[in-house]
């Protein structure tokens, strides 16, 4: 007898979970964005801002790589993608092949800086000496005018945007040397660069702050003005990718134009970013 | 004479049927016993579902991989470039099975003594009231989920390898193999120690008998008595340390190369685990980066399974095998 | 002497036995222990008005008339030391006018944008504004006192322009005169030398008291509150009192960093007399007391998880894995039962021993890629829900990790209980059925849930196979079980390497690794006293 009302309230949950399940995922818009870690803060923030205004609208953001947003857009597993690189033309292939038009919109700009730990005393290189020591030709901050520590290169995964952007920038055809190690996010770059004396990464401009030093490349040091200006080599936009240009008036267009209003790109900048227009 | 008595009652509600029936009488019940043992085996069957869609599934994606690529390339090089430009990418493997073995080398190279003295100590040295408190503990242990251990690992024990052990790097093999040991521990120790114990008094009272000390009669008696089981244990351990995931994602590095002398610990390896974690997110449906990710998957499967049947094995020689058990 | 050297070698056997369970145990709690200590810290702190602000405003939970009164008592301190910084400010550093004077052309746009005038007078009044913007930005920029106080002259001309009155723009005759007077006794030339420092000492105390009353809110919450812990605010304190620089050690090597007091820094100009008040008043400022935090269990996060609670993670856990023992159960008792009372010995009992076996042992992250392959991409378009990571995907994944778990446990409890059960009810006449769900099935219950128990805290400790299949880093409560949710896992992961604001707040970091350990120890503490009990009535038999 207990067994059976044992039973007989399994069942009974289980059914009310589920009836309640199918009741409600139709009357929620729910919007899925999913990629860059570098776009992700801004992504948050924008979410947390819109809790407010559109309160009916479910927004969840994943950070795992502007790679991984792309498959899930062309996938149709997300609405928007956020990505700290242009689509590769495979990417843009797959998409088109799956029905997915993919449209960019650029919500802000970004550069993508070289930190070490604010303990090394080398204030710049060359985009050839970054290469170098990503490719293993240079091994010792001596050879560069450092402190005799070796050099720990520290990269992005594949996945991510960053990673991209940095390879197009400085690496051009080699490839990193073997002993480069990988970590999956910007938090995680800046918090190896900032526990290793002896570390170099590559970061947004979002995540230096004065526990890393952003070292100046080919002269040129990364700010708000010299990115915006497109000096500073290493300059690139940050992108938010839909299935074709949104509706208006749907959140996701909201969304989507958030940057251009005067709050959007308060909340870009407060993130370190660099807002699009010198609103 | 008097009357027989009469065991008539008031028959109580459900037992208004006879009590003995022939498949005959009650071909309803009996239907319906059969029908039921029936759905109760397909229902049990699911299991024996799961494993052949498991396997169904897996090797259906890594199939295109295999197809596409030779095998002397996957299992040969060390080149793992899955992101670069079309065409290009390449897709050695070497890497990351040889970074899985280091990462569970070093842990069973620790974890195994340490297991298997702690088993002794449990089953032979401490008092039995203390083993019963004690053995629940150990499974508690077991439980703790990996993210934890893998937080200490980034958090705590790789700021200290750097600051005071000088290394280049905190996330390196010496960090996943530390701590994936702790993790294997309580594997090792509840296994090795369940087949100490079902070594039996008698085993070890003959040795006292024969004048051995404690030390000898565990080193040279019971040990290799139930050596089925303590080798079942250490191949469990392997398992666990093998299929452990999150710990090895955020404190191995996750640079896909052998380590260059062969001994330097403190250099980053990627396993494979890991790099399924890492990349899978980026892998749109049919590229060839997808499959051979589920290659990878595949391969950890296989070899899993095949310490999984050798586990089996060796229990059930322990179990049925050689000397005295009670 | 041989005897000797054997006992000593037993000596040292056991000696080394007892060093590796020492060692083994010291390894666990030196693992575990800083971990629930410092995740304590999330719940029972020292939280300072800030905290209790933060509260009342984004939470609606407090006393406002308390509250009230403390920021009047924190505020007569406070205002001080604001009042130190803007007179400092307004010749040093006026970003905070640069920004206003640009928000009143804009504003002003706006105005005129409302009036119904011709649209060539709407264009030269803006023209007019951006122009007089400009000049004020221009002199604000330069370092040149003669230069600037041109540019201010100019603008000032403007004041009596008819189309300008009554307008926002009045603002700029506003922001002229004052940025005129106050550069009026300062030497401009010294700017270069305090602007960075003056800046760092101003987001210091931002960061420790919160932004200035009076301006508007900044976008961010988390901006818009001080330092809500005592541990936080000693350490924005010390970042008051003391600049942190690189200094050169000699060649080739790195840098070194020496601490230098701001009241050196800034000796002999007004902002000296800030940091003794600081130092002296922070209490004052804000007025920490202790606090016993328990929301944070039932909280959700604001400003990704930089406060709050994990309220979302604990609800998505609980989700999942209670979804995941509703799938396993059934297949599982129903397995155990079939094994011990309908199969033989024969093939197919071996093949389903084997299966199981092999379930057992099949890594994390492959459960992670076929739940992937066949719930997320095949099983549940095929059913009709959306396509993309769900609470049903990663319950189904992980009720089939937990299987061979459910099914052992519900083996050994159906095989522990007396044959003299079974035989007396079959005795009476049921059927095996009958016998087996009635007698058999209540009597291994307590294992069956034991084991159930056991499973559910395996379930909620997993992390590879949600990741792909359920799990995602910010999301809102689920509302249907065919959404993805957060979970304790998960977000363990993702704040202790990917969340930049977790870094900040590392009490979050922790706290949220305690409570997922804590519920995992919880549930496995709940199993084996259930187990001890069901022994010891066994044996009572």
């Amino acid at each position: 007898m207990r067994t059976a009302l044992k039973a007989a309230l399994v069942v009974a949950v289980m059914v009310v979970l589920g009836a309640v399940g199918t009741a409600v995922a139709g009357e929620q818009a729910a919007i899925q964005i999913e990629g860059s870690t570098t776009v992700g803060p801004i992504a948050d923030a924008f979410v947390e801002a819109f809790a407010s205004s559109h309160p009916n609208v479910t927004m969840t953001v994943k950070k795992t790589g502007s790679g991984d947003g792309a498959a899930a857009l062309i996938d149709g597993r997300c609405q928007i993608a956020t990505m700290s690189r242009f689509m590769k033309p495979e990417e843009f292939a797959k998409a088109v092949a799956n029905g997915v038009m993919p449209v960019a919109h650029a919500v802000a700009m970004d550069g993508v800086c070289v930190i070490v730990h604010p303990s090394n005393p080398v204030k710049g290189l060359t985009t050839q000496q970054v290469r170098d020591i990503y490719t293993g030709k240079l091994t010792n901050w001596s050879q560069l005018g450092g402190p005799d520590l070796p050099i720990v290169a520290i990269s992005r995964d594949t996945s991510s945007g960053t990673y991209e952007s940095f390879t197009h920038f400085v690496m051009g055809k080699d490839k990193m040397a073997q002993q480069v190690e990988y970590v999956n996010s910007n938090p995680q770059c800046h918090a190896r660069v900032e526990a290793t004396a002896g570390a170099v990464a590559y970061v947004g401009l979002g995540f230096v702050d004065d526990k890393v030093k952003a070292l100046d490349i080919n002269g040129v040091a990364p700010s708000r003005a010299t990115i915006a200006s497109g000096k500073y080599p290493m300059s690139r936009p940050l992108f938010l990718f839909t299935n074709g240009y949104p509706e208006l008036g749907t959140p996701i267009f909201d969304f989507c134009t958030f940057h251009l209003t005067e709050k959007g790109q308060e909340i870009v900048e407060a993130k370190g970013f660099v807002a699009l227009t010198a609103y | 004479m008097e009357d027989a008595p009469q065991f008539v009652a008031e028959p109580a509600a459900g037992f208004n049927r006879p009590l003995l029936l022939s498949a005959g009488r009650d071909r309803f019940g009996w239907a319906l016993g059969h029908l039921g043992r029936a759905v109760l085996g397909l229902i049990t069957g699911t299991s024996v579902l799961a494993v052949v869609l498991i396997f169904v599934f897996i090797v259906r994606e890594a199939w295109p991989f295999f197809a596409q690529r030779s095998l002397a390339e996957a299992f040969g090089s060390t080149q793992w470039y899955p992101q670069a430009a079309a065409g290009q990418e390449q897709f050695g493997m070497l890497a990351l099975i040889v970074g899985s073995l280091y990462v569970t080398a070093g842990a069973l190279v620790l974890a195994v003594p340490l297991g298997i003295l702690t088993a002794v100590v449990l089953s032979d040295i401490v008092p039995f009231g203390l083993r019963q408190a004690i053995k629940p503990v150990v499974e508690l242990l077991a439980a703790i989920p990996s993210v934890a251990f893998g937080f200490f690992a980034v958090k705590v024990l790789a700021p200290f390898m750097q600051t005071h052990l000088g290394f280049t790097t905190g996330a390196n093999i010496l960090n996943s193999s530390l701590v994936l040991a702790v993790m294997a521990i309580p594997t090792i120790v509840s296994v090795a120690e369940d087949s100490l114990w079902a070594v039996g008094r008698d085993l070890r009272e003959a040795s006292f008998a024969c004048g051995a000390t404690r030390a000898e009669t565990l080193v040279k008696v019971v040990i290799p008595a139930a050596h089925n089981g303590i080798l079942a244990a250490i191949v469990l351990g392997m398992m666990r340390a093998i299929g452990e995931t999150m710990l090895v994602w955020m404190a191995s590095g996750n640079a896909a190369q052998i380590p260059s002398p062969w001994w330097d610990l403190s250099q980053s390896v990627r396993t494979m685990t890991a790099t399924i974690a890492g990349e899978m997110g980026e892998t749109p449906q049919g590229s060839i980066q997808r499959h051979a990710l589920f290659a990878v998957g595949l391969i950890l499967l296989v070899f899993s399974l095949g310490l999984n049947l050798l586990t089996e094995t060796l229990l059930r020689r322990a179990k049925t095998g050689k000397g005295d058990r009670r | 002497m041989r005897t000797r050297l054997r006992q000593i070698a037993n000596t040292l056997f056991t000696l080394a036995a007892l060093a590796s369970v020492v060692l083994v145990v010291a390894a666990l709690v030196g693992i575990l222990l800083p971990m629930i200590w410092r995740g304590s810290g999330a719940v029972a702190f020292q939280g300072t008005v800030e905290f209790r602000r933060m509260q009342i405003e984004q939470l609606g939970r407090g006393d406002r008339k308390a509250l009230q009164e403390e920021m009047e008592q924190a505020n007569r301190l406070r205002d001080q030391a604001w009042g130190m910084l803007d007179r400092f400010a307004a010749a040093m550093d006026p970003s905070d006018l640069v920004t206003r004077v640009r928000q009143l052309h804009r504003e002003f746009s706006t105005q005129i944008d409302n009036r119904d005038l011709r649209r060539d007078q709407t264009t030269q009044l803006k023209s007019l504004s951006r122009s007089l913007r400009d000049k004020l930005l221009a002199a604000m920029d330069t370092q040149d006192t003669s230069a600037a106080t041109a540019n201010l002259d100019e603008v000032l001309s403007h004041a009596e322009d008819g189309p300008l009155r009554g307008t926002v723009a009045a603002g700029y005759f506003d922001a002229a005169r004052h940025y005129r007077d106050a550069i009026s006794g300062v030497d401009l030339a010294r700017r270069d030398q305090y602007v960075e420092p003056y800046r760092q000492v101003r987001s210091a105390v931002e960061a420790l008291l919160g932004p200035r009353p009076g301006k508007p809110l900044p976008a961010l919450v988390m901006q818009r509150y001080g330092a809500t812990r005592w541990d936080q605010a000693r350490e924005h304190l010390a970042n008051v009192l003391w600049a942190r620089e690189w200094v050169a050690d000699g060649p080739g090597r790195p840098l070194r960093q020496v601490a230098v007091p701001r009241e050196q820094q800034f000796a002999g100009t007004e902002l000296a007399g800030l940091f003794p008040l600081m130092r002296d008043n922070a209490a004052g400022m804000l007025l920490p007391r202790w606090t016993f935090y328990w929301q944070y269990f039932i909280d959700d996060s604001l400003s990704g998880h930089y406060f709050g609670g994990v309220g979302p993670e604990v609800i998505g856990t609980l989700l999942i894995t209670v979804l995941a023992i509703l799938f396993a159960m059934p297949i599982g008792v129903i397995t155990a039962g079939y094994l011990i009372e309908c199969a033989g010995d024969g093939p197919l009992t071996r093949l389903l021993r084997m299966c199981i076996n092999t379930l057992a042992g099949v890594p994390s992250i492959v459960f992670g890629l076929f739940g992937l392959a066949f719930f997320v991409i095949y099983l549940l378009p095929k059913l009709g829900a959306p396509q993309g990571s769900s609470i049903v995907s990663g319950a189904m994944t992980l009720a089939l990790l937990v299987l061979p778990v459910v099914i052992r446990a519900s083996e050994e409890a159906i095989r522990s209980v007396p044959s003299s059960y079974r035989e007396a009810s079959l005795a009476l006449g049921a059927s095996r059925l009958h016998c087996f769900v009635t007698v058999t099935l209540p009597a291994a219950m307590p294992g069956i849930l034991t084991g159930l128990i056991l499973s559910m805290s395996r379930a909620a400790g997993e992390t590879a196979p949600i990741l792909f299949t359920a799990a995602v880093a910010m999301g809102p409560v689920p509302s249907s079980l065919l959404e993805p949710t957060r979970t304790l896992s998960y977000s363990s992961y993702d704040m202790a390497v990917g969340d930049r604001m977790a870094a900040m707040a590392p009490h979050n970091q922790y706290g949220m690794v305690m409570t997922l350990v804590g519920i995992v120890l919880l549930l496995n503490i709940v199993a084996i006293v259930l187990r001890g009990r069901m022994a010891r009535k066994l044996r009572g038999q």
